[in-house]
């Protein structure tokens, strides 16, 4: 689909007569959180005229939400095919921990390229064992992800001592998280080529319309024929590739793994994802709500650290915004 | 000097956009009446009952009960005024067992402080199932009962609220005809306690059964009010579908050709199924009859592969094929139709578009070795399915849940057609939908048989099986215990071949 398409969606499951009288309601129910999003942009602007509107705080932003944005983009898929996925904060920390031990000279001193694909494996691995688990065996999503998260975690300490390790590790390497092209970080650009194809892969392929399928109804999906078992694999094996993506910005950037270093997406990644079904495609997890879901709370985030509020009023401000973006899109949705 | 009605609609509108839903409408009833509320699907009977039910509220008009307005604010308000539902699709609570179903919300009898009564509870619904004679255990849970016991919890339920007015919504649809002759005797005993009842229903045999008056709904206005006696059948079917037509059933017309299209071999679903065999020739329409629970939608389902424990041999156009999953099916060219179009038809929330291509997705690819469906191929091909079922929609772009249960139906159909197949298999097709969209679903299966193809199709109603089918196999406790064609093929030998009288 694209994007005129998805609205265009989103706007058959109201009625035209009701929209062509209530423009305003329409652009609430599906613009609710993009323009929650500028509003937000527009006031941190005005409090701190100097520091927010900056090209730096711009790329500041970005580079902070480009590793939140690939696993949620991940996890969006698994939710979209109906299922939970709630081992990816240790994918990422494993995938990571993996990548950077492979690297480090005093450990394997493995290529980069090596090491990172040896990272992207594991996470792969990670989520055909899911992947497996739940399609093809039967067991229910969030205990197995659950178990294997915790799995995970105590292969991560098997690496790494349950240290933060230290290394030196190739200038090739650390330029994934830190070198600049184009006035942006890397991660960036590559967060960006990863929102392309998943929103290629979920609104153009066939595959895309199955995990649609299975998340819309997955008797009948099954009923039409499409293998459900292989296509709810296919969405673990997304994210836990994903995660492990994470992984490799995260310890890219500061040169070193720390265990535990993707539980703090946990909650984040899926956020954003439950944020993204306001928009475009109404109620649905979707990629470009969950990539403006990924924005907005980095938006928030950085913003109110800039306004040197206090941790905990950071917290009140930033749930408070999180629900009254939800509900303000929901107003307009009231007929 | 007649007494005055229980309940009385008067000027009832409601408008949504777009659309006059409801128009205007006067209807009286009294006590003890059995009203056949009888209409298309679309034509405004469920807006009537969802204002009565207090679920949407009425632009105009006012509801009386015993000559005072009332304002049904919701479904709890409604109850307490003494107006109860049972709905077609019975929301039923399944992990809640039968005494707790009866009485939830009605206040459960307590002993001190907040704990339930069990025991009162239980013997209060044990009485009211016995006014039903309805043999059901107060603990058993009601999501191991059959839909037609749940439709007599719902019934319980309503006269736990003392209901004074019951609202039955297709409450035969999947129900067996054994029982829905128990269900008639209840409904005419609640009648003969001076309930007033508003029976809705697609099936005319029972309208004229059943009920003393008949009120027809077309495009939102009663267009006919009249005693049921003085209706005869064809009057009636004039009057909900406007038009004079009496080809509602097409006759069959004998299978010509006899090429083999399926052949079943002992086909086993252990505990529903026991070794099933029968053929199916090229252009005929076979049916398969049995009370609900006789195994026949488990029959279909294991041809189709989706019923994992099956054993047997199937056989499609001569050669033997490993079908072990509805993937496997369709490559062999057999298609199924399932027993509910809600839950395993459509995806409610997904266009029409996206339903109808949905199993034939990747005939809609840019080129043929790349897996991206073309929005523009797609649209085409489901606007000519749409046009050629006449599905009533906006546009292809709109949820197939907003629908109308015909259809929704259609859509179904829209999406075996579009995949193709040599053997059709159709449960249910016509379950709880209009006298058109029924017509347009027998169009389709004369149309796919006078094809060549293949066509199997499952009905409750006995009457349609012997209307459309060549030739029938009955189904009792899993077995097959006759096969009828040609003149033997009739309701009454259906019905006694199914009750093995």
């Amino acid at each position: 689909m694209n994007k005129s398409d998805a609205i265009l969606h989103s706007r058959a499951t109201k009625r035209p007569a009701f929209w062509a009288r209530r423009p305003i309601g329409r652009l609430l129910t599906n613009f609710g959180v993009p323009l929650a999003l500028l509003f937000t942009v527009a006031l941190f602007s005005l409090l701190r005229p100097a520091a927010f509107p900056t090209w730096r705080n711009l790329d500041a932003i970005l580079t902070l939400a480009a590793p939140l944005a690939v696993t949620a983009l991940g996890i969006t898929v698994v939710l979209a095919q109906g299922d939970l996925d709630l081992s990816f904060g240790s994918v990422i920390g494993l995938a990571g921990a993996v990548t950077f031990v492979a690297l480090a000279e005093d450990r394997w001193a493995l290529a980069w390229p090596v090491a990172l694909l040896g990272g992207l494996l594991v996470g792969a691995l990670a989520g055909a064992i899911n992947g497996a688990l739940i399609a093809y065996v039967g067991l229910a999503p969030i205990i197995t992800t659950l178990g294997m998260s915790t799995a995970l975690v105590g292969v991560e300490f098997l690496f790494t001592d349950q240290q933060t390790v230290y290394g030196n590790v190739p200038e090739a390497f650390t330029q994934i998280g830190r070198g600049v092209w184009l006035g942006l970080n890397v991660q960036v650009w590559l967060a960006g080529l990863v929102v392309l194809l998943m929103y290629g892969l979920m609104e153009q392929t066939e595959l895309g319309r199955y995990f649609y399928a299975l998340g819309g109804n997955r008797e009948a999906a099954h009923l039409s024929g499409i293998s459900v078992k292989a296509v709810r694999m296919t969405g673990f094996l997304i994210s836990g590739l994903a995660g492990a993506l994470t992984g490799v910005l995260i310890v890219a950037q500061s040169a070193s793994s720390s265990p535990t270093a993707g539980e703090p997406y946990l909650l984040p990644a899926l956020t954003a994802a439950f944020l993204g079904t306001s928009m475009f495609r109404q109620g649905q997890f979707n990629v470009l709500g969950t990539t403006v879901g990924v924005l907005f709370l980095g938006v928030i985030q950085t913003g109110l650290i800039m306004l040197h509020l206090s941790t905990a009023i950071i917290n009140i401000v930033q749930g408070a915004v999180l629900v009254t973006a939800i509900l303000v899109s929901r107003f307009g949705a009231r007929p | 000097m007649s007494p005055p009605p229980l309940l009385d609609l008067r000027g009832l509108s409601k408008q949504y956009p777009g659309v006059l839903a409801v128009d205007n409408v006067d209807l009286q009833l009294w006590p003890g009446e059995v009203i056949g509320f009888v209409g298309k699907n679309g034509a405004g009977k469920s807006s009537v009952i969802k204002m009565l039910a207090g679920v949407v509220r009425p632009d105009a008009g006012t509801i009386m009960l015993d000559g005072h307005a009332v304002a049904p604010r919701n479904p709890h308000h409604a109850n307490s005024l003494g107006l109860a539902f049972v709905f077609q699709e019975s929301s039923v609570v399944p992990n809640l067992t039968v005494a707790e179903h009866v009485m939830l919300g009605l206040g459960f009898p307590r002993r001190a402080a907040a704990l339930i009564d069990w025991r009162a509870l239980h013997a209060q619904t044990r009485e009211l199932l016995a006014r039903l004679n309805a043999a059901l255990d107060p603990a058993a849970l009601v999501g191991h009962l059959s839909v037609a016991e749940q439709r007599l919890v719902m019934i319980a339920r309503a006269i736990a609220q003392r209901a004074r007015f019951l609202v039955l919504d297709e409450p035969t649809a999947s129900l067996t005809d054994g029982e829905a002759q128990q269900l008639f005797t209840v409904v005419r005993r609640l009648s003969a306690e001076g309930v007033a009842v508003l029976y809705v229903s697609h099936r005319l045999d029972e309208i004229f059964a059943l009920t003393s008056r008949v009120v027809v709904m077309r495009d939102g206005r009663v267009v006919a009010k009249a005693p049921t006696a003085e209706l005869s059948r064809a009057e009636l079917v004039a009057q909900i579908t406007g038009v004079s037509g009496d080809r509602l059933r097409p006759r069959p017309s004998p299978p010509a050709a006899t090429t083999e299209l399926l052949r079943v071999e002992n086909l086993t679903v252990p505990g529903r199924v026991e070794a099933a065999s029968f053929t199916l020739h090229a252009g005929e329409i076979l049916g398969i009859a049995g009370l609900v629970g006789a195994g026949r939608s488990e029959l279909v389902r294991a041809i189709f592969g989706a019923e994992p424990g099956a054993r047997g041999r199937i056989a499609v156009r001569g050669q033997w094929r490993s079908i072990a999953s509805p993937r496997d099916a369709l490559a062999a060219g057999i298609a199924l139709l399932p027993e509910d179009r809600r839950t395993q038809g459509n995806l409610l929330n997904f266009s029409v578009r996206f339903n109808v291509t949905l199993a034939a997705l990747s005939n809609h690819r840019h080129a043929p070795w790349l897996p991206l469906p073309s929005r523009r191929s797609e649209q085409v091909a489901t606007q000519q399915l749409v046009e050629r079922l006449s599905v009533r929609t906006p546009h292809v772009e709109q949820p197939v849940g907003l629908l109308s249960g015909g259809n929704q139906q259609k859509v179904v159909l829209a999406k075996w057609l579009h995949h193709g197949a040599d053997v059709f298999l159709f449960d249910e097709p016509t379950h709880g939908i209009d006298i058109e969209a029924r017509a347009a679903v027998y169009q389709v299966l004369e149309e796919l048989a006078a094809s060549g193809k293949g066509v199997i199709v499952i009905s409750s109603e006995f009457g349609e099986l012997a209307g459309v089918c060549h030739r029938a196999l009955v189904l009792r406790e899993g077995r097959m215990v006759a096969e009828l064609a040609g003149p033997e093929l009739s309701e009454a030998a259906l019905v006694q071949a199914c009750f093995g009288a």
